[in-house]
């Protein structure tokens, strides 16, 4: 037996690696130089036959043999794979100036939202939300609450009537009418929000449906002092840290009444923007946000409550006034359309 | 009402600064809508508070102003007129006459209202006309007091004031033509016609005129509900029955007639006898007793009774015997209608200290509450809907008559009926509404009309149906009923076009029933209530609105709660929609947000890959492909993890669909399960679906 050529098994791995270009070439380069049959590993086998004394020199020649074709290869594995990851990464472009593809979502209504950040800051005063029917009867939009028939103050909410001398409710102060109605034990502490209607032909601010927020807390004890914190806390929660003022009001449930008004954001409470009058705040240097009110005694004695026993603090939050602002919509009646169009702007911007 | 600071100082000094002006006014309930100083006077626009008719003219602002203020109110320079006989025959008929003057003047020589009293017409915007005429409108606009001039030439006899008769007919200033009168409306007459309609107008035969010589002068007060329901019944609206409705003044009408009288007497007029008077109502006395400790809690600061008194002096009130600290309050006669309750006191103390000058305090608060469990179902099924697309929108409560020819409902439909507004001033605002349907349409075709295709909405709302129904209807002033309609609450969804944008991927399928079976599913999942479709009754509502292929029952625990179903081809046209085929939903929002969540048990997943067979089957045409899940389900063994239909192939050439069915086993090694044990599973499941459905077999 004489003993193998191993620098001649060598230079033919080189050269047959050396030609060896992409990674399925350098796989058969390494079946044929580094697996079961290659001449190495046959050779390996064949150590038997060679002279014992030249054993181990020969079989060092070939594990060096082995072990140097065995990094060779992959050396070049690791050069022929980052080159196939290369190739594969031009070949993979992508135009990601295209559009995206995902679905896209929807939006709730500002309105909702408003809602829903309004009632979060009365459930920190420990609000719950009530619901009451939107026809309802006259006593509870009207004579239960202080506006008997004939008052002037009916004509502050045209209202529609329905069949049976009912009518659709023209604000959801008929809520508070029921509840204090039917709870018998305080402290009450309820907001109700949903659709008014009032008669009126619509143009682009003003809707013959929109929508109030109202909250109610009746207990003993409770002062006008406590009406002026309710409704700072809340204006603060929502508007932020902006200058509040507190101005006299006339709503036939409530006495005293007290409108809410916040500096005006665009204006900063100037009145002047652009060196013209403010538009938003009609150059007044504010913003009304809240009618409210300590509940009128006659409100009381209507459901058989002593009003010198017990005291009522009232709002209302317009809301529909609020998600315009939020938005950005001056015409509040495109809030009330179904032209997906405007959702679509206010919840993702352009059109 | 317009008021100007050049005139209002003739009542009251006030700040000269404008917006310390404006800011005052608005601090007192005189709020400030508009300004205009551009002619070097400020002129303000108020909104008076509708409570308030003592607010209607300057002296009223100015009053108000004095609480505040307490500089002290200079009062118009008034004739001083003696009651007593009466220059002209004067007879009340009815108690909704209060009190009545008549003053008569006659013209005596030439002359001119004074320029500052004209002034106060140019500021309110009134043309001048006569001097009966601007004396009255000036009178009305400084002290509050309408007052109303009549050619005395023109009355025939005795001046009474009465309820017109039926038929009667009166000719308001102004108007073309005589009017019938509502029978009953209070009217001033004399005995051959009528002179005004008490508080509201006069009328065009017994108007001054130039050559008015004589005229009888009328300074009154009258019932508010008596003035508003004949300016109501008239359509005709006055700054004079603005005032009346809101409670005038029973101490005023001499007032007013002694203000017009001194104008006149400038102008060359001069009165002749005494100022006649009838109606008993002349000083009415009401008093208020106000508890100082009371006030002093209400308003969280130290009220004593001589503060108190100095406060409500300032606004005009005054005082019976009082004592410790009870005070009583006598009511002015101009704050009559106002102030009832010692909280109107409160009010009054108040605004003297200012809003935003009383003490602020939140009151004790317990821990806040969360939001309720329905509160957060409604949250969770908008977030279904909106990360499936939809927009929430909201739509009037109401549509008009022509939805119900739109919708094609004939007598006897179970939408025909329709709960009808019987005062509204818009067509559109007929109907209350008893389907969401229309309105949704409505929606599409305004999408689609803007070329937006892609449209997909949602609304919390309700219909109103009318019911003879005694529970749902219990009525009465008391009463928790509805009426003449029970209100359903329902969410209601709407798709059409596709399922995304067209995209440059072109991956796009219609929004159709599968799709909006699958947001229903979705919401199912997202609620813990699991929704099933299933046959649509023929009783159902909207059954013959939605495509009679294509259109099913959603079922909850066995019960119907709501519909879904492409919209019918007869209503795609009716609404005129060429390209869309919206397909429309509509769930019980009470089932949906107080049905509580499932609690579905858990199976932890098994820690082996499952085995994965697929079924092909042609099945006839109409013949329901979930039939075959069904069936495969109940007759293949329990290690069965799932079924999927994964392909719908409808071949050109064959009546049939080819549905693929994806079966998902679970494996087991513990269970030896083998590719052929799976296999001889598959086999007899075809074998089943075959023997229970003829017209199926395997692709």
């Amino acid at each position: 037996m004489s003993r193998p050529d191993v620098e001649a098994l060598v230079a033919a791995f080189h050269a047959d690696l050396g030609a060896a270009s992409d990674l399925a070439a350098l796989d058969a380069v390494k079946r044929a130089h580094a697996g079961k049959k290659s001449p190495l590993k046959l050779a390996l086998r064949e150590l038997r036959n060679v002279p014992p004394e030249e054993r181990p020199t020969v079989a060092k020649a070939i594990n060096d043999a082995q072990a140097k074709i065995e990094a060779d290869i992959a050396e070049a594995a690791a050069v022929l794979e980052a080159r196939a990851i290369e190739a594969q990464i031009d070949r993979e472009w992508e135009d990601l100036s295209l559009p995206g593809l995902a679905p896209a979502r929807g939006a709730r209504h500002p309105l909702t939202d408003v809602e829903w950040r309004s009632m979060g800051v009365l459930r920190r005063l420990g609000f719950e939300v009530v619901d009451g029917p939107e026809v309802d009867h006259p006593y509870y939009n009207f004579d239960a609450l202080n506006i008997p028939e004939h008052h002037p103050a009916r004509d502050m909410q045209d209202t529609f009537w329905v069949d049976g001398g009912w009518l659709l409710r023209s604000h959801t102060t008929t809520v508070q009418a029921r509840i204090l109605e039917e709870r018998d034990s305080l402290p009450i502490k309820i907001a109700c929000m949903g659709r008014v209607y009032r008669n009126e032909a619509v143009d682009a601010s003003h809707l013959a449906m929109f929508h109030q927020f109202e909250g109610l807390w009746i207990d003993k004890g409770l002062t006008f002092a406590h009406l002026k914190g309710v409704l700072a806390y809340i204006a603060k929660e929502i508007y932020g840290d902006r200058p509040v003022r507190f101005k006299p009001k006339f709503y036939p449930y409530t006495e005293p009444s007290v409108g809410v008004d916040i500096q005006c954001a665009r204006c900063e409470g100037t009145g002047v923007r652009d060196d013209e009058g403010c538009e938003t705040c009609h150059s007044a240097g504010w913003v009304t946000i809240l009618g409210s009110g300590m509940v009128h005694p006659k409100v009381f004695l209507e459901f058989g409550y002593d009003p010198d026993e017990i005291s009522g603090i009232a709002f209302g939050l317009g809301t529909t006034r609020m998600a315009g602002v939020s938005t950005g919509v001056s015409k509040i009646k495109s809030l009330y359309e179904t032209d997906l169009r405007v959702h679509q702007a206010l919840h993702r911007g352009g059109l | 009402m317009h008021i100007s600071t050049d005139v209002l100082r003739r009542y009251i000094d006030v700040p000269t600064d404008t917006p310390e002006l404006r800011a005052l006014l608005d601090d007192c309930g005189l709020e400030v809508k508009r300004v205009d100083d551009s002619s070097g006077i400020a002129n303000f626009t108020l909104e008076l508070l509708a409570n308030r008719g003592d607010h209607h003219c300057y002296e009223g602002v100015a009053t108000e102003l004095n609480g505040r203020m307490g500089t002290g109110v200079r009062r118009p320079e008034l004739a001083d007129l003696a009651t007593g006989e009466s220059p002209w025959p004067l007879r009340n008929d009815t108690e909704l006459c209060l009190t009545y003057t008549a003053t008569l003047l006659e013209k005596t020589g030439d002359g001119e209202l004074p320029a500052d009293a004209l002034r106060v017409l140019e500021v309110a915007g009134i043309h001048s006309l006569t001097a009966p005429v601007d004396a009255s409108n000036i009178a009305n606009l400084e002290v509050g007091q309408p007052t109303h001039a009549f050619d005395a030439d023109a009355i025939d006899g005795t001046v009474a004031i009465r309820l017109s008769r039926a038929g009667e007919q009166a000719w308001p200033l102004f108007a073309e033509e005589k009017v019938e009168l509502p029978e009953g409306t209070l009217v001033i007459a004399d005995d051959s016609k009528i002179l005004a309609i008490a508080g509201v107008i006069g009328c065009e035969e017994s108007k001054t005129t130039e050559s008015t010589t004589r005229l009888l002068l009328e300074s009154a007060t009258f019932d508010p509900v008596a003035v508003r329901k004949a300016s109501r019944a008239l359509d005709i609206h006055t700054d004079s029955s603005a005032r009346f409705e809101r409670g005038a003044d029973p101490t005023r009408p001499l007032v007013g007639a002694g203000r017009v009288v001194w104008l006149l007497e400038q102008a060359g007029w001069a009165r002749v006898g005494k100022t006649g008077q009838v109606g008993d109502w002349r000083d009415p006395q009401r008093t208020i007793s106000m508890d100082t400790r009371l006030a002093s809690t209400f308003l969280d600061l130290e009220v004593t009774t001589t503060l108190a008194a100095e406060i409500l002096e300032r606004y005009g009130f005054g005082f019976g015997t009082s004592a410790g600290h009870t005070l009583n309050v006598r009511v002015p006669p101009h704050r009559l209608w106002d102030v009832e309750f010692a909280a109107d006191l409160y009010e009054e103390l108040a605004k003297a200290i200012g809003y935003n000058e009383t003490p602020i305090a939140l009151p004790p608060v317990d821990l806040g509450a969360l939001p309720a469990p329905w509160e957060l179902r409604k949250r969770a099924a908008e977030e279904v809907l909106v990360g499936n697309g939809f927009y929430e929108v909201f739509t009037d409560g109401f549509y008009g008559r022509h939805v119900r020819d739109q919708l094609g409902l004939t007598e006897g439909h179970p939408l025909y009926d329709h709960v009808a507004t019987t005062n509204a001033i818009e067509r559109n605002y007929a109907f209350l509404k008893n389907n969401a349907l229309a309105q949704a349409l409505d929606c599409v075709q305004a999408n689609a009309f803007m070329r937006n295709d892609q449209v997909r909405a949602y609304e919390w709302t309700r219909t109103f149906h009318p019911t003879t129904d005694a529970r749902k209807a219990a009525s009465g002033p008391h009463g928790q009923g509805h009426g003449p309609c029970f209100e359903r609450r329902i969410l209601w969804g709407i798709t059409a076009g596709t399922d995304r944008p067209a995209n440059w991927a072109g991956s796009q399928r219609p929004a159709d029933v599968h799709f909006v079976k699958g947001v229903i599913a979705e919401l199912g999942v997202e609620l813990g209530t699991r929704f099933e479709l299933g046959p649509i009754g023929a009783s159902e509502p909207l059954v013959d609105l939605l495509h009679p292929g294509r259109r099913a029952a959603i079922v909850l625990d066995g019960e119907r709660v709501g519909v879904m179903g492409e919209v019918h081809p007869n209503l795609v046209r009716s609404w005129k929609l060429k390209k869309q085929r919206p397909v429309y939903f509509e769930i019980e929002a009470d089932r949906l947000l107080f049905t509580s969540a499932a609690h579905h048990g858990f199976d932890e997943p098994p820690d082996w890959q499952p085995i994965v067979r697929s079924l092909a089957f042609a099945l006839p045409v109409k013949f329901e492909a979930g039939k075959v899940v069904d069936t495969l389900v109940q007759a293949a063994p329990d290690w069965l993890l799932d079924v999927r239909i994964t392909d719908l192939f409808v071949p050109d050439d064959e009546d049939v669909r080819a549905v693929t069915y994806s079966l998902v086993f679970a494996n087991d090694p513990a269970d030896k399960r083998s590719s052929d044990s799976v296999n001889e599973v598959c086999e007899a499941l075809v074998a089943e679906v075959h023997r229970r459905f003829d017209g199926v077999r395997q692709r």
